[in-house]
């Protein structure tokens, strides 16, 4: 999905590293989430978190990901980006504990 | 005298009242015999019980929260409680009252509110200082996806080329049956020197 002409398989090491890194960000970003959830949840009376949140992550994608590629096009599809934004947040939001990390890794298997 | 340790995160408070277990040496602080809990959440009525419905509704949040992520349908029943969710971003929670005509209490709370609750019974999960039957996060790595499989993958890209080559050289080769007619060569050379 990434802007890449080298297709490079993650190995286990650096997936663990990464599930590390995001848990840990996730844990000093959680009142951010808290809020962009909480803004998407009464998007009438305070829709500017969720819009200026949006924007951005629009604006990293294009700037970042391979556009020709088809999920790609959905993730910038604002009709449906909203389930897969709340569902990403939702995950990060449910991974702040000190087992967080196990918690991120089972999730992300799903996926 | 009976202790007393809350777990906060945001809006959502989580309360445990109760005593150590001395019995089995435990320190002054420690709680392992709970007489009581409560859960608050802002803007929404007290949510309080005894020991024994502590632990389900905590898994009912765990098992919903689960089935929420996995894009399976978030749904939970129980005699205890109920959670379903209304739409993406709010949750529908039914407690009901063991006690005979008591009306169930029911509560929506919007994603925040859940992430918030979730994480208050994660504390208390890993709370040293309470001791209570622990709520296991699942741990099962799915089959589907495990990492394992990425071994399998490296096993057949190192396997199947030269598989392949093999096989195509054999399939080739053999066309040229067709081609060469041992007997004919020998009636040639029979005629060269009879």
């Amino acid at each position: 999905m990434r802007k890449s002409f080298v297709g490079n398989n993650i190995k286990h090491s650096e997936f663990d590293a990464l599930t590390r890194i995001t848990v840990e960000m996730s844990k000093y970003l959680y009142p951010y989430i808290r809020e962009i959830l909480k803004s998407r949840e009464d998007f009438k009376e305070n829709s500017v978190v969720w819009n200026d949140f949006n924007g951005r992550f629009i604006e990293l994608i294009k700037e970042r990901f391979n556009m020709d590629s088809m999920k790609v096009k959905k993730l910038l599809n604002q009709a449906e980006n909203d389930e897969i934004i709340i569902k990403s947040l939702l995950t990060l939001s449910f991974c702040i504990s000190n087992q967080g990390y196990q918690k991120l890794k089972n999730f992300l298997h799903y996926f | 005298m009976q202790n007393k340790l809350s777990f906060h995160q945001s809006s959502v408070s989580l309360e445990i009242i109760g005593l150590p277990d001395y019995s089995n040496n435990e320190n002054k602080d420690q709680i392992s015999i709970i007489s009581q809990w409560k859960l608050t959440i802002i803007d929404k009525p007290l949510i309080e019980g005894k020991v024994e419905h502590l632990g389900p509704i905590m898994n009912a949040f765990y098992i919903y929260s689960n089935l929420l992520i996995k894009n399976e349908i978030p749904l939970f029943e129980s005699k205890l409680i109920d959670i379903k969710a209304d739409n993406l971003h709010i949750h529908n929670i039914v407690l009901k009252s063991s006690k005979p005509n008591v009306k169930p209490l029911i509560l929506k709370i919007g994603n925040s509110l859940l992430s918030d609750t979730i994480n208050c019974f994660d504390q208390l999960n890993e709370s040293p200082k309470v001791r209570i039957k622990k709520t296991d996060i699942p741990n099962n790595t799915p089959q589907k996806l495990g990492f394992g499989s990425n071994k399998k993958v490296k096993f057949l890209n190192f396997f199947m080329p030269p598989f392949i080559a093999i096989c195509s050289l054999i399939l080739f080769s053999s066309s040229f049956i067709y081609f060469a007619n041992p007997f004919e060569k020998i009636e040639k050379k029979e005629l060269i020197n009879p």
